[in-house]
Formats: structure tokens, C-alpha cells, sequence
């Protein structure tokens, strides 16, 4: 029943985008017929059909409907309910649906911005053209090789063994599901994690559309750009919380003590992050100076590449890792589908640039135009780095059939220097002028900032720092805070006349009046956060290997440990084996961590649960990789500081969500004041 | 307080907290324990799915990590150590590429890439004069 529902749907939504590519390219050759009211039912269609389809499959999943393959394969009776909601995305065929359905919904927003424009509107027409075209191709991959409404034709005891793609095929039933992967099911960040990543990775299509529409239309100025720079943010904003919680999510559920592996499918979530981070910034010089026309262009290109690459990396089997879905012909399909892609961007980039770009006029490096080029420049090399360091093995072995190993060191030789260096420009660019900076201004900016950084460095040095990694990471962080407050003060006060009682009603007030740049200091605030946890966390790690006897206590970076006894207890979906430790400081008992090995019948695989105390001064994180009558062998790790990675992420989405909110909260009231308070 | 006091007593605040920075950078070195986790991310557990040996629990890895501690004890270099793992696995066991051989290529891109980027930024802030001369 449900398959019947799903192919509905899917039929649904592949009709309907035809329809939207042959309305999108009437309008594209004949400005009359560029009317919203064309694109409407097409529009609505996509967003019905992929609706219908997630449906369907979500009632398959939680009405345990074995005759559909995919529920039979992915999920099980016991399986508890959120998970069997996240099931939907948990396997290759079920997360196209989920990327059909954000992409709809995009679909729609670019509708939207289009309707509001009326009739004539032949830059959102060719947009909702691009975004018909890629919805065609991942409606066109769930029809063809990555359907998850097949029907069960043959069944094992449990699971399905053969399937058929005719949804009014006599369905056998297996009795019971194989259930999700047990990594997928052992924690609930794994059912949000992917949905935001798409989310951020689907939201980058919009700004492409319109890049690309405007090429096709010769229309130069910054309409496409000011046009998506929000949904550009809201991208970002959505990528940066996928990415964090997935680290979050390998940190508290994979027990190996770590939150990134330079695993190929994390690279593949970080390179379009670096590269629309990059956009965000280029796209001010181009709205604020007109300059980086054609550079923007690039880059929109490249994050939508590279969106449609990590599509691929992880759905192809190329690559072995945590993330990677099981080998089949997508991969080719999305590879075809990078390839077209590339292709046609880059030659209606070459052909029609010369239309839309202008000369570039940089007044002096020594500006804020100058602060965003090294801005760009340094973190599209970083974007090259992790690019090269994740396909140079696999071209390799694809061209001489030897395996060479790219991991951890190489990036992280170049890609914490470029990092460190992104910090030190963060801080000082943020506050350079635009057109040409003086030295006296900066000096006036910066002298304050840089004495408080040298103060909280050599405090640390005071307290024991020795690490030098650790030493400059704070100089630097230390150095971007202080520049962003001295900042907002200094101009709070001015626009305050002097009254010191009246600053901080200011300051919210500059806040809330340039919510993109103030958004961007609390980000950046974020990402110096982040960084010096990176660096406290990674340099002063303890870790080892302990054997605990019953009853036996072992000391551990300044706790004692002590192994209470093992507990053992059967969940409707799997069978958990743990040891009780106590951990004390100084003679008393300040926790008791739990840490696990989950064993689910579908799969007889064992999944570690770690346990974590979460202190002030760092992580105390047990993992047990064996138990038995004799004892448990735990591996125990001390992080120190580890929260300032979380904080810092979650300051950096604020940072964003601040600046995509607050212009909109704005927008209702009236504004008075707004006209007078002065820009930097 | 006369305000060239003040800059004069600031100017020396400074230089003191640099001072202060700058001993901290030189002073300690890293320890064995360091190397030998240092190490540990260098070297590809054989028997994973591309993790190195520091961080896999299994079997294998430790005894790796066992091996590289002990030699580091006794006194080899990182070289020695790296080498050792190569002849037995091949290249493939080492997560950080050699500059040299297949992997040369590898190291050299990103530094052809900043050039082109540098070269880039440059060329066009030299070409302002000429358009904006009369501007």
C-alpha cells in the first residue's frame, strides 16, 4: 500500500518538474511568458509529489510494512519509534526521498521570490528553470536506480532477498526486518544530523540557480546575489550545525575518544562550508564595492560542485568509512550528473562572463576589500587542501593501481597554519576600513585588543602553557574577542554621546541595525572559541588502556576510578552489557559513568556507548571495549576544554541565525533611529 | 599621571607580557609520550577502515602502538620508526604522505594553488593605477 502511495508521489513530482524545465525555458527565450502564475502547479506539484513520497515511506516504515523492500531491509518491528522515523534517511534509497523533499521545498522558495517580483521576472524564471533541472535528475534517480517503493518478492526469515520495481507486484512478506545499522540506531543525534546537513547542502542549489540564470540572461549587477544571500545563510547556518553535531554525534556515540578522522565523507560535508563561508564574504565586496563579480560566480559554481561531489563520495562506495551508504549505480549516476554539471556552468561561465563582470578596482590590499580577498584566498586553499589531501588517493589508485596514504597529518600540516592564519585576519579584518585603511585607525583599533591577547597568553604561560600550538591559538582567539568588544564599545559609546549608562542600550541597538556584520563578529567569536578548544583539547589529551578487576580502582589524570560491578539489561531492540565505575576526586565519589557495549539481534554486531562526565575543566570519557567475569578493559580519556569546541559552533550558528533574524524582526517595527546611527 | 608617563608605562606592560609570551614558546619540549601519540596518528591501523592506529581499538592497533612506544623508549627517531612500518605494510600503512615519489604531486599542488592566488590579488591591484590614473 504504501509503495503504491510513494510511486504516486514520485510520479507526481517527475511530471510536474518536466513541466517546470519546459515553462522555465519558454520563459528563459521570451520574457512575456516568465510569469509566476505558469510556474505555480508545476511548483506545487514537486512540493505535493516529494511530500506524498516522504510520507508514503515514513507510514511504510512505522507500520512495520515488510513488503516494501527498503522498510524490510532498513527497519524492524522492534526497532523504537524515532528511529524508525530516522530510518527514512538512514539508507541510500530512503535519503534521496529526504533530499527530493528539501529540494522541493527550496523549489518553492524560489517560486516564492519569484511571485513576489510579478510578472516579468526572467532572473527567478531561469532560477526556478535550474531548480527544475536538478529536481528532474534526483526525482529521475528515484525512479530508476535508487527506488525505495520496490516491492518484496522474495523473502527470508528475516529481511527481503529479492524485490521488483512494478509496485503492483504480488508482495511476499518477511516476517520480520532486518533493522537500521546499529551505529545509526544507537544514538538520537544520528536521526538529526543528516536532515540539516541536506538541508545546508540542498540550500546551496538556490544561489546556483540564480547565478547560473543570470549568466544565461547576460544580467549583470548584484540582483541574483541580493536575492539568495539569505537562503546563502541559511545554508551555512544549516551546514555548520550538521557538521557540528556530526561531531558531536562520533564523539558521544563511536567511543573512539575523537569528533573529525579527515574521514573523506566529513571532508566532503567541510568543502562546501569553506567554500560558501568564502561566498558569504565575497558576496559583501560585491553588494558594498561591486567588485568580485566573476570570482562570486566561481564560487557558487564550486559549492553547488562540490555538494553534488560529496553526494557522490558517500553514495558510490568509493570510499569505506562510517558514513558510506552500500555500493550501487548511483554513484556512476551522480558522477554523470557532477560531470554535466561542471560542464555546462563552466561554458555558460566562459561565454557570458564578459557580459556580467566588470573591471575589478582595488583601491589599496591594506583595506577591508583587501581583508576579504585574503579572507577568500585562504580559505578557498583550504577548500583545495582537503580537496586534493581526499581525491589524490583514490585518482591514484585509480591510475597506477598502488594505494598511497593521505590521513590526519597531511591535513592538519597545512590546514592548521591556514587555519591559525583565518583567526589573525578574522580579528584584524573585521575592523580594517573599507577602500583604504589608515595606520593610525587600526593602530587605534587594534592597540587595546593586542595588549589584552598578550595578557590572557602570558597568564596562560603563567599557569603552565607550554604547548605552543596552544600558546598562539590563545594569543589569537584571545585577539579576535577583544577586537570585536572594543569594537561594538567604542562606537556604543560614541553613538551613546559619552553616557556610559546609555551604552549598552547602544550597543544592542548597532546590533540590531547591522545585523549581518555584528552576526558575523559573534560567529567569529564562535569560530575562536572553537579553535582554542581544538587546540586544548587535541594537545593535552590524556589517554589509556585500563584492565579493571572487580572491585579494583586505578588513578587517572587526577581521578580515581573504581569498577563497581558489570549490569546487564535486554531493550525491546537490543541487549546492553556495561560496567558501573565510580569516579572520585579526593576521597569522594563525584560520578558514576556507565559506559557500554549494545548488542542488536538483528545484526550481532557490538556497538560501544561511551560514557562521559562533562566538567568544567574538561571530559572525563570512558569506553569499554570488553567485559566479562574477570573484569572490563576500558579505554579512558581526559579532554580538557573539550565544551569550548561545542560552544564555540554553537556560537557561530547563533552568529548566523542573529544575522538572518534580526533584519527580518527589523523589518516590522518602525525604525526611527536607524537612519542616524552611523556605519563603520 | 602626564600622558607621556602613561605610554612610556604601557610600551613597557607590553614588551614585559611579550616577553612573558615568548618564554612560553621556548621553554619545554615535547615529551615521549608526545612522539609516541604523534606517531600513533601517522600510521594506518591495517586491519580498519582507514583509521590510524591511534585511535582504533583493536587488536592490531594496539600491538602497533605498542611497538611504536617501545622503539621511541629505546631511542629511535620518527624516521626510524615510520621506515620500520613502511618495509613491513608498504607505503599504504603511512598516513602522511612523503614528499616524494606518488605523493609529491600532492604536496606541491596547494603551494602552486597559493601561488596562483597571491600571483591573482596581485595582478589585479597593479592594474588600478592604469584605469583609475585620471579617476
Amino acid at each position: 500500500m504504501s509503495s503504491a502511495i510513494g510511486y504516486l508521489g514520485i510520479i507526481t513530482a517527475f511530471v510536474s518538474a518536466m513541466a517546470l524545465v519546459v515553462h522555465g525555458f519558454r520563459g528563459l527565450r521570451d520574457a512575456d511568458r516568465a510569469v509566476p502564475g505558469r510556474t505555480r502547479l508545476p511548483v506545487l506539484g514537486i512540493v505535493a509529489g516529494s511530500v506524498v513520497a516522504m510520507l508514503a515511506l515514513e507510514i511504510g516504515l512505522l507500520t512495520d510494512d515488510f513488503s516494501v523492500e527498503y522498510v524490510a531491509n532498513h527497519s524492524a518491528s522492534t526497532t523504537p519509534f524515532l528511529f524508525k522515523v530516522a530510518s527514512a534517511w538512514g539508507a541510500l534509497e530512503g535519503s534521496i526521498i529526504l533530499w527530493l523533499l528539501v529540494l522541493a521545498l527550496f523549489t518553492y522558495v524560489v517560486w516564492r521570490s519569484h511571485r513576489s517580483r510579478g510578472d516579468g521576472d526572467r532572473l527567478g524564471n531561469g532560477a526556478l528553470l535550474v531548480m527544475g533541472v536538478v529536481v528532474v535528475f534526483f526525482v529521475g534517480l528515484v525512479l530508476t536506480i535508487s527506488n525505495p517503493f520496490r516491492v518484496c518478492v522474495e523473502a527470508r526469515s528475516v529481511g527481503c532477498a529479492l524485490s521488483s520495481s512494478f509496485p503492483f507486484s504480488t508482495a511476499a512478506v518477511p516476517l520480520e526486518g532486518l533493522g537500521p545499522n546499529p551505529l545509526l540506531q544507537n544514538h538520537i543525534l544520528m536521526a538529526v544530523h543528516p536532515p540539516l546537513l541536506y538541508v545546508g547542502y540542498i540550500g546551496l542549489t538556490v544561489p546556483f540557480a540564480f547565478a547560473l540564470s543570470a549568466l544565461l540572461l547576460g544580467q549583470s549587477g548584484v540582483e541574483w546575489l541580493v536575492r539568495t544571500r539569505r537562503w546563502t545563510l541559511v545554508a551555512w547556518i544549516f551546514l555548520t550545525a550538521g557538521i557540528l553535531l556530526g561531531g558531536l554525534w562520533s564523539y558521544e556515540v563511536l567511543g573512539w575518544g575523537g569528533y573529525w578522522a579527515w574521514d573523506p565523507v566529513e571532508n566532503a560535508s567541510f568543502l562546501p562550508w569553506l567554500v560558501a563561508t568564502a561566498f558569504l564574504h565575497s558576496a559583501v565586496v560585491q553588494v558594498r564595492r561591486g567588485m568580485l563579480q566573476a570570482w562570486n560566480f566561481i564560487l557558487v559554481i564550486t559549492a553547488f560542485s562540490l555538494t553534488i561531489l560529496g553526494t557522490f563520495l558517500t553514495r558510490s562506495g568509493v570510499i569505506v568509512s562510517v558514513h558510506s551508504f552500500t555500493q550501487s549505480a548511483v554513484g556512476p549516476a551522480l558522477l554523470w550528473f557532477l560531470t554535466v554539471v561542471l560542464v555546462v556552468s563552466l561554458a555558460v561561465f566562459g561565454t557570458r562572463i564578459h557580459l556580467v563582470a566588470s573591471s575589478p578596482r582595488l583601491d589599496s590590499l591594506a583595506s577591508r576589500e583587501g581583508a576579504f580577498l585574503l579572507n577568500n584566498l585562504l580559505l578557498t586553499l583550504f577548500a583545495f587542501v582537503v580537496l586534493a589531501g581526499t581525491l589524490y588517493p583514490m585518482l591514484v589508485e585509480l591510475v597506477t593501481g598502488t594505494q598511497v596514504g593521505v590521513g590526519r597529518p597531511f591535513f592538519e600540516r597545512l590546514g592548521i597554519p591556514i587555519s591559525l592564519l583565518l583567526v589573525l585576519a578574522m580579528a584584524v579584518g573585521s575592523v580594517t576600513p573599507y577602500r583604504a585603511a589608515r595606520p593610525a585607525v587600526m593602530w587605534e583599533r587594534l592597540r587595546t585588543p593586542m595588549r589584552l591577547a598578550l595578557a590572557v597568553t602570558a597568564g596562560a604561560v603563567l599557569v603552565g602553557a607550554r604547548n605552543g600550538w596552544i600558546l598562539v591559538t590563545t594569543l589569537l582567539a584571545a585577539f579576535v574577542v577583544a577586537v570585536a568588544v572594543r569594537h561594538l564599545w567604542s562606537q556604543a559609546l560614541r553613538s551613546a554621546r559619552g553616557v556610559p549608562s546609555a551604552v549598552p542600550g547602544a550597543a544592542i541597538r548597532l546590533m540590531r541595525n547591522d545585523a549581518g556584520y555584528w552576526g558575523g563578529q559573534i560567529a567569529h567569536i564562535g569560530v575562536a572559541a572553537l579553535a582554542l578548544g581544538i587546540a586544548l583539547s587535541s594537545n593535552l589529551t590524556v589517554e589509556d588502556q585500563v584492565r579493571f578487576s572487580p572491585g579494583g580502582s586505578v588513578d587517572f589524570a587526577g581521578f580515581e576510578l573504581t569498577y563497581v560491578e558489570p549490569f546487564e539489561r535486554v531493550e525491546s531492540n537490543r541487549e546492553v552489557l556495561g560496567a558501573r565505575v565510580e569516579v572520585g576526586r579526593g576521597g569522594d565519589v563525584v560520578s558514576v559513568l556507565e559506559p557500554r557495549l549494545n548488542n542488536y539481534f538483528m545484526t550481532r554486531q557490538a556497538v560501544a556507548t561511551p560514557s562521559v562526565d562533562q566538567r568544567l575543566r574538561g571530559d572525563l570519557y570512558l569506553s569499554l571495549t570488553s567485559i566479562d567475569a574477570e573484569g572490563a578493559t576500558l579505554d579512558v580519556f581526559w579532554f580538557p576544554y573539550i565544551w569550548l569546541i561545542w560552544l564555540g559552533g554553537a556560537l557561530a550558528v547563533c552568529g548566523g541565525v542573529w544575522a538572518w533574524l534580526v533584519p527580518r524582526a527589523r523589518r516590522r517595527e518602525d525604525r526611527p533611529e536607524a537612519a542616524e546611527v552611523a556605519h563603520a | 599621571m602626564p600622558d607621556r608617563a602613561r605610554r612610556w608605562l604601557a610600551s613597557v606592560v607590553t614588551v614585559a607580557l611579550a616577553l612573558v609570551v615568548v618564554f612560553g614558546f621556548v621553554d619545554g619540549e615535547p615529551s615521549e609520550t608526545d612522539r609516541v601519540a604523534a606517531l600513533g596518528t601517522r600510521i594506518r591501523c591495517p586491519v580498519c577502515q582507514g583509521e590510524p592506529i591511534a585511535d582504533s581499538p583493536s587488536e592490531t592497533a594496539r600491538a602497533m602502538m605498542r611497538i611504536v612506544s617501545e622503539r621511541v623508549a629505546s631511542g629511535e627517531s620518527d624516521a626510524q620508526i615510520v621506515e620500520y612500518f613502511r618495509t613491513r605494510y608498504g607505503d599504504w600503512v603511512v598516513l602522511d604522505p612523503p614528499f616524494r615519489g606518488a605523493t609529491l604531486l600532492l604536496w606541491l599542488l596547494p603551494l602552486v594553488a597559493l601561488g596562483a592566488g597571491v600571483g591573482l590579488i596581485a595582478s589585479r591591484r597593479r592594474r588600478v593605477p592604469d584605469s583609475q590614473v585620471d579617476a
